[in-house]
């Protein structure tokens, strides 16, 4: 178990983290989701030790690590642009670890042998061993950066954007093969990434970077329906995020969150009765092939979108520069208190 | 006293991150170190050594380490001292001005005219090449060409321009000249090639297209921008030709006397201290120069 | 428009700048093939290589003394590859020190680069009042040589830092995470990948000692190097041996560049794939 507490980085001026608490449990594929900026490489550096924290602790099992050398953490590090030794061949990248490592390296050739074999099957690159790094595909270099990681059998695994040099078809495909082989070994996965989809598709748990620290950390279906607060709804792109001052009749206060596929558009004026309903311009539509988007202004200028699946349609017919109400279930709204 | 110590004790209980800063650093210095001490006891020293001795007391045959500034004044005093700072000024002034001129046009047609890069890494190469051959033996190359009989009077006899071999030619300033503007041109050429080679032709494409002329676009846009490397260029031919003795002592039939030469001939002849003042003199001119150029650029940024 | 005069105007230039450069080798490579009774010019009696052999120390006696070539040129060759492992020793330290951003850096650095700018003669001079004073003799192989890698330390600092400039930082860390120690990292990772670099820094700083001379003037003591056996020769008259001595060190150096590019390019396909990681 990987625990984080009152986790702060300061560079400079610029306040990276600040008092970031987050637990990684045992056996679990954990996401961490957050805005490009939003310190998550950072984070993941200061728990694989290439820098350290100005305030907090980090500590696995109860042991504190931060202040210990990165080669004695036993943490994997799987990097976006991967990193692979480029003087080595696959077999070589995979067995670098086991054959150099400070603690109990393997002298044993046929060992070595063995496990790298073991591992390159595992993540379905036997026969590739002699190949140059150089001279097998993105998808290839991905699974030796992963292979030569795990067969070192570190006590957690973090990945940095693991799938952000991977094209579209290739990413869906490694999403699988990541969480199998992880099952697999059952050793825990810290995924960081900027995709709210990769994040929740992913994890067994998601959590959310945000302002320099852990908003909130939960199971993906909760955290997509109950987000618990402004910033994590955010960054699931899928939530209108808003003043309840905005909607007609008081029922409620500070910032509400309204997921697009729950809202409904009326012609204005035609809003029905019993549910919140608020006033807003339509300016453009997006269509995304099953699903189609149409954002809205808001009489205070904030965007909202609204979604509508082709199989079931629910708005009317949309005129840009038009003024619409939006309406929604009194019990759609997820209400935050306090700042957003 | 132990209120004190358990203060200290308390200040120095640092973050992770502090502590990682520090032990970064000390790394750092100490894999600088030993290159600092080389520096230091091999560079340093010596220099602190050639102004010390600078003062001390010269007699025929040896110096002793009395403070005197008798030697100072013995130079200063000196036509023949004096003019050899005049000599070395003009001679690096002259050299100086030759290698740009020299220099520009061909760093110009190399940087921005040649588009091609192979063609411009082999012209490069071209520029380069004549490095491997020794030193010396690229001095000496110019005496069977300027010679009395050398290449070029007796081409110009075949082509009947001259009927009698010009003697200017060799042992010379005219032939120091010639000699070091070839030796020392190209580290004009390389620097320039470079800054120019930065530049984007986009830029040069757009200022023609509204109409600019090639002249226009050269004051505006190519000169400016390869200044640094004229700079640049100009601090390695500086250092190099004023330090120098051995084009002039092989070229010049000791017609010429630069700095170099005077503390050549003065430890020759075990004037230690003369030869220290010749040497505190140059290091004058050549820090003067130096602080001048790092002035208008800053050497570690174009590096 | 202009560029259509402009473009072959400084073309016709280059050209003659090129033969600028190499007219005087040429000039003195032609002279070397002069015959036994012809002098160091023009006209050339007869073509021979009487003075190659004159060199070896193949020809019969003759009027021109042999120049001291043999033993100086192996005491070069010793100097600059004592030069080129310190030199390039202390370029990778100081190199891999400055990738960390300290205090003091701006300094340090202008206190290096110094060693490259500082004339040979007023270091020279500088070390041989040093060792005076000290009285300790004066060597090539000590004096001379601690001259040489100030000269050449500099140079082969450059390369380096910007060898390092280009390296990417994220393999050392990888090896790192995989439980390596940094020594072995260094070994293992780092020093592979720059090696093209350091081979660099070693043929500068080689050519650089092989060559120099300034420094070694007043440094060397009584055991002379090759271009201070060369530089002798100035004094007295000079005879087609030199000639023929120099195109024979321009070929040794060009021999020199070409295992250089050797080693090179039989890393090349190692930069190759460094290059492939990057694009991925």
């Amino acid at each position: 178990m990987l625990t984080l507490s009152r986790v702060s980085r300061r560079y400079g001026e610029t306040v990276a983290l600040s008092g970031v608490d987050f637990v990684v449990p045992e056996n679990t594929y954990m996401s961490l989701l957050g805005a490009s900026g939003s310190g998550k490489t950072t984070l993941l550096r200061l728990i694989a030790g290439y820098e350290e924290p100005d305030q907090g602790e980090i500590s696995i099992d109860g042991e504190r690590i931060d202040g210990q050398p990165s080669h004695l953490r036993d943490i994997g590090f799987v990097f976006q642009n991967f990193a692979l030794f480029p003087h080595l061949t696959v077999a070589e990248n995979v067995a670098f670890g086991l054959r150099y490592r400070a603690s109990a390296p393997l002298t044993k050739e046929s060992e070595i042998k063995e496990r790298t074999e073991d591992m390159m099957a595992l993540v379905g690159l036997s026969g590739f061993g002699h190949r140059a790094v150089s001279a097998i595909s993105g998808g290839q270099r991905q699974r030796v950066a992963l292979a030569r990681t795990l067969v070192c059998e570190p006590r957690i695994v973090l990945l940095d954007e693991p799938l952000g040099a991977l094209d579209a078809n290739l990413r869906a495909r490694m999403c699988d093969e990541l969480k199998a082989i992880r099952e697999r070994l059952g050793v825990s996965f810290l995924h960081v990434t900027g995709s709210e989809t990769e994040a929740l598709t992913m994890g067994d748990k998601v959590a959310v970077l945000a302002n320099g620290r852990i908003v909130q950390s939960d199971a993906p279906d909760m955290l997509f329906n109950q987000p618990g607060n402004a910033e994590a709804a955010r960054h699931l792109n899928a939530w209108n995020i808003f003043e309840a001052g905005l909607c007609r009749g008081d029922f409620s206060s500070g910032t509400i969150a309204v997921r697009f596929d729950q809202m409904d558009v009326s012609a204005e004026g035609a809003a029905p009765q019993g549910r919140p309903a608020l006033g807003a311009k339509y300016l453009t539509g997006e269509f995304n092939g099953p699903t189609a988007l149409s954002f809205f202004r808001a009489d205070d200028g904030t965007l909202l979108q609204v979604i509508d699946h082709l199989s079931q349609p629910r708005l009317p017919d949309l005129v840009e520069g038009q003024r619409y109400d939006i309406h929604f279930a009194p019990q759609a709204l997820r209400q935050f208190h306090g700042a957003a | 006293m132990s209120a004190l110590s358990t203060d200290t004790h308390s200040a120095t209980t640092h973050s992770p991150a502090e502590l990682r800063e520090k032990k970064d650093r000390r790394r750092a210095i100490s894999l600088l170190t030993p290159g600092l001490l080389w520096m230091f006891f091999f560079m340093v020293l010596p220099m602190a050594m050639v102004i010390y001795v600078s003062f001390w007391t010269q007699t025929t045959f040896s110096v002793n380490s009395t403070l005197t500034t008798a030697s100072w004044k013995h130079f200063l005093s000196s036509a023949t001292y004096l003019s050899a700072i005049w000599t070395t000024l003009r001679i690096w002034l002259i050299v100086l001005i030759a290698t740009v001129v020299v220099g520009y046009p061909v760093a110009l047609f190399i940087g921005l005219f040649v588009r091609n890069k192979t063609l411009q890494t082999a012209l490069l190469v071209a520029c380069v090449i004549p490095f491997w051959t020794s030193f010396l033996i690229r001095v000496i190359a110019w005496r069977p060409m300027l010679g009395t009989e050398g290449a070029i009077n007796v081409i110009l006899m075949k082509l009947g321009i001259i009927s009698e071999p010009l003697t200017f030619l060799l042992f010379s300033e005219f032939s120091v000249l010639v000699g070091m503007t070839q030796i020392y041109c190209v580290f004009m050429v390389g620097p320039i090639t470079f800054m120019l080679g930065r530049i984007d032709i986009s830029v040069i494409e757009a200022a023609r297209d509204l109409g600019a002329s090639f002249g226009t676009i050269f004051r505006r846009i190519i000169l400016p921008l390869s200044l640094p490397g004229v700079i640049v260029g100009a601090i390695f031919v500086s250092v190099m030709v004023l330090g120098e003795f051995a084009t002039a002592a092989s070229l010049s039939g000791r017609k010429v006397n630069l700095l170099g030469n005077i503390i050549v001939s003065q430890v020759g002849s075990l004037k230690w201290a003369f030869a220290a003042v010749a040497g505190v003199v140059l290091t004058i001119i050549i820090t003067a120069v130096i602080a001048l150029a790092l002035r208008l650029v800053d050497l570690r940024k174009e590096m | 428009m202009e560029s259509r005069i402009l473009r072959p105007t400084l073309a016709i230039y280059t050209a003659c700048f090129l033969l600028f450069l190499y007219g005087p080798m040429i000039v003195l490579a032609i002279l070397s093939f002069q015959s036994i009774d012809g002098g160091p010019q023009f006209p050339i009696r007869d073509w021979s290589i009487y003075w190659y052999e004159h060199l070896l120390g193949l020809a019969e006696t003759s009027r021109v003394s042999q120049l001291p070539v043999g033993e100086s040129l192996i005491r070069s060759i010793v100097l600059a590859f004592m030069t080129t492992v310190v030199a390039t020793v202390l370029g990778v330290m100081s190199a891999e020190a400055f990738r960390t951003k300290f205090k003091g850096s701006g300094p340090a650095f202008y206190l290096i680069i110094l060693g490259m700018m500082v004339p040979g003669v007023l270091v020279g001079l500088g070390m041989a009042l040093l060792s005076n004073t000290l009285d300790l003799g004066r060597a090539w192989w000590g004096t001379s040589f601690v001259l040489h890698v100030v000269y050449t330390y500099p140079f082969a600092f450059l390369v380096m830092l910007a060898i390092f400039n280009r390296f990417d930082r994220t393999v050392e860390e990888a090896s790192l995470s995989l439980g390596v120690s940094p020594a072995q990292t260094f070994r293992r990772v780092t020093f592979p990948i720059i090696f093209p670099g350091v081979l660099s820094a070693m043929l500068f700083s080689f050519t650089l000692s092989y060559d120099e001379f300034a420094r070694t003037l007043f440094t060397a003591g009584r055991d002379l190097t090759l271009p201070l056996a060369i530089y002798g020769t100035f004094s007295v008259e000079i005879y087609p041996n030199l000639f023929a001595f120099g195109v024979l060190t321009t070929l040794f150096s060009f021999t020199l560049l070409v295992i250089y590019g050797l080693l090179m390019k039989r890393f090349t396909s190692k930069a190759s794939r460094y290059k492939g990681q990057e694009d991925a």
